[in-house]
């Protein structure tokens, strides 16, 4: 693993210089007068931001069905985004080849839906700012992986505030010769650490039904999830909530008086289908008209699924999906 | 849609644990149900006859019949089918007797339990569509496990009908049992004679390869071309198989399980197997006196042996006759409960040994006591009721038959069910008696349960001739329950193709999406269940289908 | 969850066509009786169950589902069972999170294991009814 030191202005450079060739293309953020947003850069940067404080969408969500094998991207994105990245290019979603994925340290984000416009963009400003939890959305008090460890790279900051870029991979080191200066040999501690595993999230039947209740089954959590890839969702159907001629027949059988609510089960379902792929990002919170705390149930419930087989999403993309493989000799007590 | 729904009363077997005539009424005024009839045995001529009139004349396009379990006379419904002109596929079998009637008591819940699982098949029928059958061509040969008489019986068939033939046997020698027999009755044979006659015969043959010291270490395949390795003394082999037949013997009844008979601890007990390796060496007084003991670990439920061994009343009978013979002045009696002497000419065996003075007293021996002087028999006269002990010079314990030792852990490698004793259980007591549930599979000789040489060849033939008959065409067809990708809905995530323990999917590079290779295809459907679109979906079992199920299955009546 | 009649208690069970549902038939063919509020459902593989079928046996007003296929290493289609245990497993974590693990279970049971069968079977029903009767009673 290789490391250089981030003068002033070098990472900028080094982009520009990326960027000079023709179709290369930089997904980052850029700085605007409400905040700072994703933006895909061309030619040059403008108005670049290396961190973002604010969570309105998952980055990774952007790539998704991007094929081309000419694409010649690279990412500056937080920690989550670069996992469902990679969860993502390991589920074929998303062509790798010419993607350079490069995770940036992030210290935490307010949700978009906030109204907050005015917070500061650099390192140093945003440590002071979220020292206080409470600052920050739930998802990002609950992430366990703040740290650019992730992707082919990453920028990350050491205790006296100096930027560095990693290499993680080949790719890594391509976007490494990009910078000035020479790799160092020994290296200061981090700032950030990996956060704690959170006490595994316990809930019941009542506490969800009350929870979900809002829902209207909108489907936008879905939607926004970087994780739910498929292109014919098995609840776009009149399985799950019955309209028209399907709803007669099911009422007719059934003989319910309730409309039948497919909510729980859309939920629970979905819950184990993105269970070893989701990155705790909050997209789905961040998406819900309700308000509905969706991260602390699909969040909790993954950290538990992804526990049991030693897995975490987006870490390594040579790990393979947990429910793809097996040991012949494991889970002795899952047998009754 | 028109469903008929066929509910048959299997005689009293499902009639009198549900009230068929409720079930028929409760699915009479169903939407989409043309039609519901109950009947006494549906698989019967006339019972099939009804059904297929009733396609023809309802134009019905989905057959529902519940019935015994689905895989039995799976042929026979799916042939009625093709005869009224529907697919074979459209059926729908709901198992109401080994599921319902025959593991629940109250007629009530049984009839409520038989409402719930028709109404399930009939929901689930409702997702049927025409499926093509696949024809595969099947490989001529058949695998014979089990060197004994019934074994070599089969293979002499099999090799005779132009097959190719691999006989296994975890023996050195061939031959089994019988081999140590002397005199065969009523062929009056002597065992070895008779083996190396069937032996010789057999590999005389060009087309038979056999196996000695060897036996079965993995299987896998599927009707007609079954993978077989086997592990032989100088190494693994490989073999493909059309059909097997299991034909691996038995495990004569240990009597040292009953102690109180003190088997091994003196030689003049001995059982009807030392009598017959042994006879010529006895040294026995002028006058013997010599007791014969009938059911020794059979029809005992203290030793788990509830069953009867059909043979050891004959042996018993055998012993009697041979001990006359050479000593005229013996005294000989047999201790018995019933003498089953049922083989043809059996009676008048039980008779002439009569006649030729041997003794019959019915009642269990409770105790050999070994004494200086002879044998210390205690009883129990069952005719006369009084307690008895006599004095013996020999005791000779005609002991049962018991499952092969290997019965077990071959079933599991073969996927063949035992029955509650651990003999093979056969598809049908009446209709299949050498097939297994497997297709492909049979039994044959006393693995299959107890019974005489005679009877074992005879079962050994029976089981090759329905083998021939199976692999004689050259083909057959298989249930085309296999894996099909929507590739409208496939997003191409290959997470199926990962998973495919049969390495039957492979991705589309262009069209990027996943293709499932037919053939390879063994029909799991892991595929569809790992697939969270469910783009991807095994024929026959569909989510829908499924689905479907579950709510018939729980909805209020 | 849909009303149902004052008696019934039920629970499906999944069974894969080549051991669990084959000893199941065992058990019927040797007259051995278990709860009637086991209802199978037959699958060609414990593989094939989806856990979407779990969730929505649950909603559809079931009481308790179980799996039950081959023992590891004996499946007929070789491999199919170890990925409904990691499937099952974590679907098992999941209802455990919920707090209602007590309503799935996973059974190995091979074709000559009748009486395990209805061992297993009757026990799960007996305990599902127990903890039913004790939520009525507090």
């Amino acid at each position: 693993m290789q490391a250089k030191e981030l003068k002033d202005g070098a990472l900028e450079r080094a982009l520009n210089l990326f960027l000079g060739s023709e179709g290369n293309l930089v997904l980052g953020f850029e700085k605007g007068d409400d905040g700072v947003r994703h933006r895909i850069f061309k030619g040059g940067l403008d108005r670049f931001s290396l961190f973002n404080p604010f969570f309105d969408v998952n980055g990774a969500l952007y790539l998704r069905r991007l094929f081309s094998k000419n694409a010649r991207i690279m990412l500056m994105l937080r920690p989550c985004e670069i996992r469902a990245y990679t969860e993502l290019a390991k589920l074929s979603q998303i062509e790798r080849e010419g993607i350079t994925a490069v995770s940036v340290d992030c210290f935490g984000a307010v949700s978009s839906r906030d109204g907050i416009a005015d917070l500061p963009t650099d390192a140093e400003g945003l440590r002071t700012y979220f020292a206080e939890p409470e600052r920050m959305r739930a998802p990002c008090r609950a992430c366990r992986e703040r740290r650019g460890v992730v992707g082919d790279g990453g920028i990350r900051i050491d205790r006296n505030g100096v930027l560095r870029a990693f290499a993680y991979t080949e790719k890594g080191e391509t976007f490494l010769s990009l910078l000035e200066g020479e790799a160092e040999e020994s290296l200061p501690e981090m700032l950030l650490s990996e956060g704690p595993r959170p006490e595994p999230f316990q809930t019941d039947m009542e506490a969800f039904a009350k929870d979900f209740s809002p829902c209207v089954m909108c489907k936008n959590c879905r939607d926004q999830c970087p994780v739910c890839y498929c292109v014919d969702c098995l609840f776009n159907g009149d399985e799950y909530l019955p309209k028209g001629d399907a709803l007669l027949n099911k009422i007719l059988r059934t003989g319910s008086a309730a409309m039948p609510q497919g909510k729980e089960m859309f939920h629970l379902i979905r819950m184990f289908h993105v269970s070893q792929t989701c990155v705790g990002c909050g997209s789905c919170e961040e998406a819900c008209p309700h308000q509905i705390p969706l991260t602390k149930y699909f969040k909790g419930v993954s950290e538990r699924l992804q526990a049991k087989f030693s897995y975490m999403s987006g870490r390594d993309f040579e790990e393979t999906i947990p429910y793809l493989t097996f040991l012949e000799d494991e889970l002795k007590d899952a047998e009754d | 849609m028109k469903t008929g729904i066929f509910i048959c009363h299997c005689g009293h077997n499902i009639k009198h644990t549900v009230d068929v005539g409720r079930v028929r009424e409760y699915f009479s005024a169903f939407p989409h149900v043309a039609l519901c009839r109950d009947y006494p045995f549906v698989c019967s001529e006339p019972g099939q006859d009804m059904i297929r009139e009733s396609i023809e004349k309802q134009g019905l396009d989905r057959v529902v019949i519940a019935s015994c379990t689905p895989s039995l006379h799976d042929d026979l419904f799916k042939d009625l089918l093709r005869k009224s002109r529907l697919n074979p596929f459209l059926l729908r079998r709901v198992g109401i007797r080994e599921h319902c009637s025959w593991v629940g008591d109250d007629l009530e819940r049984n009839t409520e339990k038989a409402i719930r699982l028709i109404r399930a098949g009939l929901y689930s029928a409702a997702h049927y569509v025409p499926l093509e059958e696949k024809q595969v061509e099947v490989t001529k040969s058949a695998l014979v496990l089990g060197g004994g008489v019934s074994g070599l019986s089969a293979a002499l068939f099999l090799s005779k009908m132009g097959l190719q033939v691999y006989l296994v046997e975890k023996e050195a020698t061939l031959g089994g049992h019988v081999r140590s027999l002397r005199d065969i009755w009523p062929m009056k044979r002597d065992g070895e004679a008779l083996i190396e006659e069937m032996e010789g015969e057999l590999r005389a043959r060009g087309t038979v390869e056999i196996f000695t010291s060897t036996t079965l270490s993995a299987f896998e395949g599927s009707f007609g071309n079954y993978r077989a390795t086997l592990a032989t003394p100088s190494g693994g082999r490989g073999v493909v198989a059309g059909g097997v037949i299991v034909a691996i013997g038995f495990t004569p009844f240990d009597a040292r399980v009953k102690g109180e008979l003190n088997y091994g601890r003196d030689e003049r007990i001995m059982t009807t197997i030392d009598f017959e390796r042994g006879a010529e060496r006895l040294s026995l007084p002028d006058k013997p006196r010599v007791a014969i003991l009938h059911c020794v670990g059979s029809r005992d439920e203290q030793v788990g042996r509830p069953y009867c061994s059909r043979i050891c009343c004959i042996n018993a009978l055998r012993v009697g006759e041979a001990v006359k013979e050479r000593y005229k002045d013996s005294y000989v009696e047999c201790f018995y409960m019933d003498v089953r002497a049922h083989p043809r000419g059996g009676e008048e065996f039980f008779e002439e040994t009569q006649e030729k003075g041997v003794l019959f007293t019915r009642g269990n021996i409770a105790e050999i006591v070994p004494g200086a002087k002879g044998l210390l028999l205690r009883g129990e006269d069952t005719l006369l009721g009084e307690v008895f002990e006599r004095e013996f010079d020999l005791a000779v314990l005609s002991i049962g038959m018991g499952p092969a030792t290997d019965a077990r852990s071959l079933s599991s490698l073969l996927k063949i069910t035992l029955d509650k004793d651990s003999f093979f259980l056969e598809a049908h007591v009446k209709l299949r008696p050498y097939d297994t549930a497997v297709k492909g599979i049979f039994i044959a000789g006393t693995c299959a349960g107890p019974k005489d040489t005679e009877e074992a060849i005879s079962h050994g033939r029976a089981s090759a001739v329905k083998l021939f008959g199976f692999l004689s065409p050259g083909y057959a067809m298989v249930d085309p329950f296999i894996a099909v990708v929507d590739g409208k809905r496939c997003s191409g995530c290959r997470m199926c193709e990962r998973a495919c323990v049969a390495k039957a999917i492979r991705y589309d590079e262009a069209k990027r999406i996943a293709q499932v290779e037919e053939a390879a295809c063994m029909g799991c459907g892991l595929c569809n269940s790992t697939c969270p679109s469910s783009s991807i979906v095994l024929r026959g079992y569909v989510d829908r289908a499924i689905d479907d199920e579950i709510g018939a299955l729980v909805e209020a009546i | 969850m849909d009303e149902k009649g004052a008696h019934s208690l039920e629970i499906i069970g999944f069974a894969c066509s080549y051991c669990t549902f084959k000893a199941s038939e065992m058990a019927g063919s040797l007259r051995m009786k278990y709860p009637d509020e086991v209802k199978l459902i037959q699958v060609p593989c414990s593989s094939r169950v989806d856990p979407a079928f779990v969730v929505k046996s649950i909603f559809e007003g079931a009481d308790a589902v179980f799996v039950a296929g081959c023992h590891p290493g004996d499946c007929h289609f070789i491999k199919g069972n170890y990925f409904t245990r990691r499937k099952i497993a974590a679907l098992k974590e999941m209802f455990d999170t919920f707090s209602m693990k007590d309503k799935l279970r996973l059974f190995w049971v091979s074709a000559a294991e009748a009486r395990r069968f209805v061992e297993k079977v009757t026990n799960f029903c007996d305990e599902i009814k127990e903890a039913k009767n004790a939520g009525k009673r507090a």
